[in-house]
C-alpha cells in the first residue's frame, strides 16, 4: 500500500520509517550526545536548558505545557456549562410553515415582556415535520411550549404524560389562535381551469401535495378531499385513490411541495395550506401563481400547548403562559393575520389582512370524529390512506 | 494454570490495541445494531414478517437493492477507470480532480440531493433537454423494437414488456440511480487507486515481452490484481446506496410502490411511532445487506483462491 490515503492525513504515519531510512548514523549521534549530557532523573517544572556537547535546548518542559493546557481547556468547559442564568428561556417547538409568524411574533412578544418589567427572554424556535417534531419531544427534546400542525400530534406527546390528555380545553378556540384552511395554488391564469376539487381528476392534471405520512399539511389536504367528495354524494374513498393517482411527487414536508411545485415546475396545482399559499404569492411574486378556493375546504387548526413535564421553575412558567396567552391578544392576533393566518380578534389587525380571505363552507375535524379517531382511521397502518397504494 | 488463550505477542501493543478495538467497535457498531435486533426481538418473528410481508415493503426493498446494485456495479466499472487514469496518467488538472473524487464523501447529502433534483428536474440543466428532446426521441426510437419484443412476449403468454423511458430524471427511478451513483463513487476509485500505484510497470513491461498481447496482459496481468481491490469498493458501494436517506429522498417523487425507498418507509413507521415496524423493516435490510456481503466476500474468497494473493 501506499501512503496516499483519504485526505492526506497519513505522512504522520510514514514518520518511523523515515528514521530508520537514516539508519545507523542518527543512533550514532545519540550515543554520542548522551554520553556527552547529564542524566535527567526528574523532568524540571521551571524554565530550563538542556545542554549537550552540539548545541543546547531551552524551554518548558513539555509535560507543564500539557498540564497547562488542559487546565485551561478544563477551566474554559467548565465555565461554558456552569454559565449563569440570567434570563429565562423557552424553546417553541413548532412545524414547518410558520417560521415567518414565529420570527415577528417573537419579537413583538420579548418587547411585551420587557415592557412588563422582566429582563428579556430568550425565545428559540425549532421548525420542522409536524409529526417528526411531535417525535422529538417525546424522546426528550425540551420544549416548553408546542405549536404543532394539528392536535393529532399534540395528543402523541400528551400520551408521554408531559401534558394533561386535557390539553386543547386549556386555551381559548380548542387551543388555536390561529387557524387557516386548505386551497388550490395553481400557474398564473389557471390554465387548465381548476376551480374545485372534481377538477382535479381532469386528464393530465397534476397534483402536487406532500405524504400525508410524513406531513401533517397533507393529512390535511386529504381530509379536505375527503369531505368535498363527502358532500357531493360520491365515494370519497374512490375519490382520493382517483386523485393519488394525480400525484407525481410525494414530498415528505409541505415546504418540500411548494419547493417541487414553484422551483422546478412540476404539477399543475398545488394543495396547499392557505398562509403558506399566500406566502409563495408574495415570495415569488403575484403574476406567476393564482389561489383558487374550492367550494369546499376544511378548517385547519394549528394548535398550541404548554408541555407541563418541560417546565422548570414557576418564573419559566410565567413566561411559557404569558407567551401563549400573547398569541391570543389583539397584537398577537394581528400579526398572524399579517402572515396570512385566520385569526379570530380583528380588533388591531389591518383591515386589508382580514379582507383578504373570502368566505367558504369549511368542515372541521370534527366532523371527522377529532383526530383520535381520524389518525387510525385515515392515515394508521392499514388506513384508507394505504388502501390506495395497493398494487392493481 | 492452562496456557492462555491468546499467546502474548513480542510485538508491543497487542492489549491496548485490542482493547481499544472492541470498545470502539462495541459502542460504534454493535451497541446500535444490537438496539436494533432487540426491538426486534421484543417483536417477535411473526410481527417482523407480518410487516415486511407487504405488497409495499417488497416493492420497496426490491427497488433499494436493484438500485444500488445498478449503481455499485456503475460505480465497479467507473471507478476503476477514473482509479486507472489518476494513478496512472499526469495532466494539467489532475490534482484538482483527484480532490474532487472525494467531494461526495464531503458534501452533505440533502445538498447533493437538492443539486441534483434542480440539475435533473423537467426545468433543470440536463432535465429539459431530456425531457423535450431525449427522452421523446429515445420512446420514439423504441416504439418498434417494442412492439416486436411484444409479439414475442405475449405470444409466450407474458403481460406486453415496457421499453419506453420515462418522461423525466428526477422523479423517476432515473433519478435514484444517478444519486447513488453519486455517493458511491468515491468507494471503488479510492480502494482501487493505491492497487493501481502498486503494480510496478515492470510486470507489464514482462508481460508484454513475452509476447502477450495488450488486451491479454489486461485481462491476465493487472485485472487479477485490481479485483480484490474493486470488488471491496463495490461493496462500500452498494451498502453505502442501500442505506441512503438524504440525497435519494430530493430526488425520488417517493411515490409509494413505483419510486419509494425502503429507508423512506423506515421513516414513515416513526413518523407513526411504531418503532416495532421500523425496526421490522430496519432488520429486514439488514438480513438482505448482510446475505449480499457474505456473496460478494465469498466471491473475494473464491478470486484469491484462484489467482492468488495480491
Amino acid at each position: 500500500m501506499t501512503h496516499q490515503t483519504l485526505f492526506g492525513l497519513v505522512p504522520f504515519l510514514q514518520l518511523p520509517r523515515s528514521r530508520d531510512a537514516q539508519g545507523d548514523k542518527t543512533s550514532l549521534q545519540e550515543t554520542d550526545m548522551t554520553i556527552q549530557t547529564p542524566r535527567i532523573d526528574t523532568p524540571r517544572e521551571t524554565r530550563s536548558t538542556i545542554l549537550s556537547g552540539f548545541r543546547s535546548l531551552e524551554g518548558w518542559p513539555v509535560s507543564r505545557l500539557i498540564r497547562g493546557a488542559v487546565a485551561g481547556i478544563a477551566l474554559v468547559v467548565s465555565g461554558a456549562l456552569a454559565a449563569p442564568v440570567q434570563a429565562e428561556s423557552l424553546l417553541n417547538v413548532s412545524y414547518d410553515p410558520t417560521r415567518e409568524l414565529y420570527r415577528e411574533f417573537n419579537e413583538a412578544f420579548s418587547k411585551y415582556w420587557v415592557e412588563q418589567g422582566n429582563e428579556a427572554p430568550e425565545i428559540e424556535v425549532s421548525h420542522g415535520g409536524s409529526g417528526a417534531q411531535a417525535r422529538a419531544v417525546v424522546e426528550g427534546l425540551e420544549a416548553q411550549v408546542l405549536t404543532l400542525a394539528l392536535g393529532g400530534d399534540i395528543d402523541r406527546v400528551a400520551e408521554t404524560g408531559k401534558l394533561p390528555k386535557d390539553w386543547q380545553t386549556k386555551l381559548p378556540h380548542n387551543s388555536s389562535p390561529y387557524t387557516s384552511t386548505i386551497v388550490f395554488l395553481v400557474r398564473e391564469g389557471n390554465p387548465k381551469g381548476l376551480n374545485d376539487w372534481g377538477d382535479l381528476l381532469k386528464d393530465g392534471v397534476e397534483v402536487i401535495t406532500p405524504n400525508p405520512k410524513t406531513s401533517g399539511g397533507a393529512r390535511w389536504n386529504y381530509l379536505a378531499a375527503w369531505a368535498w367528495a363527502e358532500k357531493n354524494g360520491k365515494d370519497p374513498k374512490e375519490f382520493v385513490k382517483a386523485l393519488f393517482e394525480h400525484v407525481p411527487v410525494l414530498d415528505t414536508g409541505a415546504r418540500g411541495s411548494t419547493t417541487t411545485f414553484v422551483q422546478r415546475e412540476i404539477g399543475d396545482v398545488l394543495l396547499a395550506w392557505e398562509n403558506e399559499a399566500y406566502l409563495a404569492l408574495q415570495e415569488i411574486g403575484e403574476d406567476s401563481f393564482d389561489i383558487v378556493v374550492p367550494s369546499v375546504s376544511i378548517l385547519t387548526e394549528p394548535p398550541v400547548a404548554l408541555v407541563e413535564g418541560n417546565i422548570r421553575s414557576d418564573e419559566q412558567r410565567k413566561l411559557a403562559e404569558a407567551y401563549l396567552n400573547y398569541l391570543y391578544s389583539p397584537e398577537g392576533q394581528a400579526i398572524a393575520f399579517k402572515n396570512f393566518y385566520r385569526a379570530w380578534d380583528t380588533s388591531a389587525a389591518n383591515p386589508e389582512d382580514v379582507a383578504r380571505f373570502p368566505k367558504l363552507d369549511l368542515v372541521t375535524i370534527a366532523d371527522f370524529g377529532g383526530w383520535e379517531k381520524a389518525q387510525p382511521e385515515h392515515f394508521g397502518d392499514g388506513g384508507t390512506f394505504d388502501q390506495i397504494y395497493v398494487a392493481k | 494454570m492452562g496456557r492462555p488463550v491468546v499467546h502474548r505477542s513480542p510485538m508491543p501493543g497487542l492489549g491496548l490495541s485490542m482493547g481499544i478495538t472492541f470498545t470502539m467497535l462495541s459502542i460504534v457498531v454493535l451497541l446500535p445494531i444490537g438496539a436494533l435486533l432487540l426491538q426486534g426481538v421484543s417483536y417477535g418473528a411473526e410481527g417482523i414478517w407480518a410487516t415486511v410481508n407487504r405488497e409495499r415493503v417488497w416493492k420497496a426493498l426490491y427497488l433499494s437493492f436493484r438500485l444500488s446494485f445498478y449503481a455499485a456495479v456503475f460505480n465497479l466499472i467507473f471507478g476503476v477507470i477514473l482509479a486507472w487514469v489518476l494513478a496512472r496518467y499526469r495532466f494539467p488538472g489532475h490534482r484538482i480532480l483527484d480532490a474532487a473524487v472525494d467531494l461526495p464523501f464531503a458534501l452533505p447529502t440533502a445538498v447533493a440531493g437538492i443539486a441534483l433534483t434542480a440539475l435533473y428536474a423537467p426545468n433543470g440543466f440536463f432535465g429539459a433537454s431530456w425531457t423535450h428532446t431525449i427522452a421523446p426521441a429515445l420512446n420514439a426510437g423504441l416504439a418498434w423494437p417494442e412492439a416486436a419484443l411484444n409479439v414475442l412476449v405475449t405470444g409466450l403468454g407474458f403481460e406486453p414488456w415496457s421499453l419506453q423511458v420515462p418522461p423525466r430524471i428526477a422523479y423517476s427511478t432515473m433519478g435514484i440511480f444517478i444519486a447513488l451513483v453519486f455517493v458511491g463513487l468515491p468507494f471503488v476509485a479510492r480502494t482501487v487507486q493505491p492497487v493501481i500505484h502498486e503494480i510496478d510497470r515492470e510486470v507489464e513491461e514482462a508481460s508484454a515481452t513475452l509476447g502477450a498481447s495488450r488486451l491479454h496482459t489486461l485481462r491476465r496481468v493487472v485485472w487479477p490484481m485490481l479485483l480484490p481491490a474493486a470488488l471491496t469498493g463495490f461493496a462500500l458501494s452498494l451498502a453505502r446506496a442501500v442505506g441512503e436517506y438524504g440525497s435519494v429522498i430530493f430526488i425520488a417523487g417517493n411515490k409509494p410502490l413505483v419510486t419509494e425507498i425502503a429507508p423512506l418507509l423506515i421513516v414513515i413507521q416513526l413518523e407513526e411511532f411504531s418503532y416495532d415496524g421500523a425496526a421490522a423493516i430496519g432488520i429486514a435490510m439488514l438480513v438482505i445487506s448482510f446475505a449480499m456481503l457474505l456473496v460478494i466476500n465469498l466471491i473475494q474468497v473464491w478470486s484469491r483462491r484462484r489467482i492468488g494473493y495480491v
